[in-house]
């Protein structure tokens, strides 16, 4: 059995850095996948992000990025593989505990445990100031994330279906007004 | 005429530690630590229910997630005298100590050993006198010729291969750097190691707060764990049993390879223990209480003031009158409005945004001060307050790692000496060691007092209808932390929250006193100054926790530091 993980990661009180756990959420809510899949909001978890990475077969990560092009809007889903991230500098650590998904990888990747299959669905933001709820452009951004991270499991021939009745996605970090707004999705 | 250093890892966007330094006649003659981002995440509590309030307490930061819910659910229960079962107390306490072992060994292996450990000295080791090495200082029966072989063979592959990946911005063949090749070895496979053995820490942690990262089993009153021995899914014989053997592995690894490596390295570093002291001011609260009301601790807390460890002050609960009453936070080097220090609950953070300036406002972070001091805290404040109480656990592995160091230098060491950079390395592999003996304990506690047929684990949360004030404090990995709630009707009115890394990453406050970073780079010497190693591995030992409030990916490919010398 193919073990795969599709991890929701960001920080849910800076406004649209918490994409990643709103579409693990909602994912989990709204579809049902075969055995072998889980799906989490990870948080932040920095170097723990190792561990998740030598459990499974394939991972994918969903994450606000930040891109200085100004032709990218903000809510622009763009995709990562593997490479794409094996070719980062890591950093010159200051503050031990940075976010390190750069890191997490090229330690994965030392340590022979690395996926061979990595997604990250990057969420250009448009606000990182504290607030639980997700700018415009970004929570409209959802429903292609989504389908992006279905993509993804269609390539790596994974099964999965649409639940009729979905289940709470139980945002609790989100105001009423806008976890009602994403009823539909 | 002084040089003037930046070291700020620029696309880290949100939140990171920026330091700057002088460097007068290759030493350090000025040094202020600055955080880049405005948080503010204490705002987003006001008006919503205490009892929700650790939920988003634990998403503050991903490392330190269990640590937040902890003092958030006990600053509530300070402010309403609310009594937690010791069955909670006891789960409480086993979450707490397996995440904090977590991370000592992520911090020490993952996070600082390479700091002094030259990876690219290891393809010249010699197996067969790394195995002797290994043999001579520790039974571990991993220490094999095999394991070194594999680890060895693994760091060829990537010097090989061109391409360093994780080790691409060492500072390698640094003068700093003075391990022989069958040390770095030794210490490298022990970083390998050190992975799987953090894992099972956070496997305890998982089993009992039922999902890590985010716990999901505290309440205020208690916590949500049904115990009941004769079902499989509730808190059960089985469950206790895969603890006590997750813990018997961690322990024994933090015995026989942490604990020791550190003794080692720092036996092999000695000037080290002469450089990084910094603010001699050491806080600490006590922790992991051994009763329903939280009079008894298995850690003791107080204060010491100019390093007089003979005048050592000692606070008798976990929210005792002279912490309550002693803690302030100035702005007066911090980007916020305000003219004098304010106490936590009648904290402000109401922003004021100017350009870095170092003279007048320069960091994110508010000063806190005790009394009107800046306090350095950490393991290193527990260590010295406790072996100054007499405190005896504490004095077992302190006078173990004394005896460690001196055999393996060969040199006279004295407590004085863990007032340094080595130190702190030093005071957390003692505190690891003690929270192992003391994990085991309190599984024991917990599984004698279960099989009285006590399953109690909640006592239900009343609120008065007027103002009521609490604190909340938990010692954690990295030193005093304090969550400060004001609850009125029912809600949150205000809400503070005092981090460790608040404490030792202060900027100066209005009479001008370095916080404890800044103090303690005061006079490194620095063998090149545009290769800062010095400053990191200073740095590094408080095991600063500032950035993980936030998590964008940065795709550009730019060089990710920028060590900047003006």
């Amino acid at each position: 059995m193919k073990k795969i993980l599709i991890g929701g990661i960001g920080n849910v009180l800076l406004g649209d850095d918490g994409i990643g756990p709103y579409v693990a959420r909602l994912l989990a809510a709204h579809f049902e996948f075969e055995e072998g899949v889980e799906v989490a909001d990870l948080g932040t978890p920095a170097l723990d992000l190792i561990d998740h990475f030598s459990a499974n077969d394939a991972v994918i990560l969903i994450d606000s990025v930040k891109i200085d092009d100004p032709e990218i809007p903000p809510g622009a889903v763009l995709l990562y593989r593997k490479a794409d991230i094996m070719r980062q500098r890591p950093a010159v650590r200051m503050d031990p505990h940075s976010p390190t998904l750069i890191d997490a990888m090229l330690s994965a990747e030392l340590f022979a445990v690395a996926p061979n299959d990595l997604l990250l669905v990057g969420i250009k933001s448009e606000s990182l100031e504290a607030t639980c709820n997700l700018s415009g452009p970004v929570q409209a951004a959802l429903e292609e994330a989504i389908a992006e991270v279905l993509n993804e499991l269609d390539r790596l021939g994974v099964a999965y279906s649409y639940r009729t009745i979905p289940e709470d996605p139980d945002i609790w970090w989100a105001s009423e007004q806008q976890e009602e707004s994403l009823v539909d999705i | 005429m002084a040089n003037r250093i930046t070291i700020d890892p620029i696309t880290r966007i949100e939140g990171h530690l920026r330091i700057d330094v002088e460097v007068d006649n290759n030493a350090v003659s000025n040094a202020w630590a600055s955080c880049t981002m405005w948080r503010g995440i204490e705002n987003i509590l006001k008006g919503r229910d205490p009892r929700d309030a650790w939920l988003f307490t634990q998403r503050f930061c991903g490392v330190c997630t269990t640590v937040h819910a902890m003092a958030s659910v006990r600053s509530v229960e300070d402010a309403l005298k609310l009594e937690v079962p010791i069955n909670a107390q006891y789960i409480r306490n086993l979450i707490l100590i397996a995440h904090a072992l977590h991370d000592h060994i992520v911090h020490f292996y993952q996070l600082s050993a390479l700091d002094w450990v030259d990876i690219l000295q290891i393809p010249k080791a010699d197996l067969s006198a790394t195995t002797k090495l290994a043999e001579s200082i520790s039974p571990w029966t991993r220490n094999s010729r095999e394991e070194f072989q594999a680890a060895q063979d693994r760091v060829k592959a990537v010097a090989a291969s061109g391409q360093l990946g994780i080790f691409m911005n060492g500072y390698w063949g640094h003068p700093a750097m003075r391990l022989s090749p069958e040390v770095n070895l030794l210490a490298f496979t022990h970083y390998v190691q050190a992975l799987e053995y953090q894992r099972k820490a956070l496997q305890v942690v998982g089993i009992l707060g039922s999902k890590t990262p985010h716990i999901q089993n505290l309440t205020v009153g208690g916590v949500a764990n049904a115990i009941d021995l004769d079902s499989s899914t509730a808190l059960n014989m089985d469950r206790l049993q895969m603890i006590r053997g997750l813990l018997e592995e961690v322990v024994q690894f933090v015995n026989q390879v942490y604990f020791v490596d550190v003794c080692a390295v720092a036996a092999l570093y000695p000037e080290w223990f002469k450089i990084g002291k910094g603010v001699n001011n050491y806080l600490a609260v006590p922790d992991l209480p051994l009763d329903s009301a939280g009079t008894s601790y298995d850690l003791p807390g107080g204060y010491i003031m100019n390093g007089n460890i003979g005048g050592v002050h000692t606070f008798k609960t976990a929210a005792d009158k002279d912490f309550r009453d002693g803690v302030s936070e100035d702005v007066a080097h911090a980007y916020y409005r305000g003219d004098k220090p304010l106490h936590p609950w009648k904290g402000k953070t109401d922003p004021a945004f100017t350009e870095w300036n170092a003279d007048e406002k320069y960091s994110w972070v508010k000063a806190p001060r005790f009394n009107g001091a800046p306090m350095q805290v950490g393991p290193l404040a527990q260590v010295l307050i406790g072996y100054a109480q007499g405190h005896p656990l504490t004095k077992k592995y302190a006078g173990k790692a004394i005896e460690t160091i001196g055999a393996v230098g060969h040199m006279q060491v004295t407590p004085g000496m863990l007032e340094s950079t080595l130190g702190r390395h030093g005071a957390r592999a003692i505190r690891a060691a003690m929270l192992g003996e003391l994990a085991q304990k309190h599984l024991q506690l917990l599984t004698d007092n279960i099989a009285k047929g006590d399953y109690t684990v909640f006592n239900q949360p009343v609120f008065p209808s007027g103002e009521v004030e609490g604190v909340g404090t938990h010692e954690a990995p990295r030193g005093t932390l304090s969550h400060w709630v004001v609850v009125d009707g029912g809600k949150i009115k205000n809400y503070q929250a005092v981090v460790p890394s608040t404490w030792n990453a202060s900027p100066r406050d209005a009479s001008g006193a370095h916080g404890p970073y800044e103090a303690s780079l005061l006079h490194t010497p620095l063998a090149r100054p545009e290769e800062p190693l010095e400053v990191l591995r200073t740095v590094h030992s408080f095991d600063p926790c500032m950035a993980c409030a936030c998590h964008t990916f940065d795709p550009s490919g730019r060089e990710i530091a920028k060590v900047k010398v003006l």
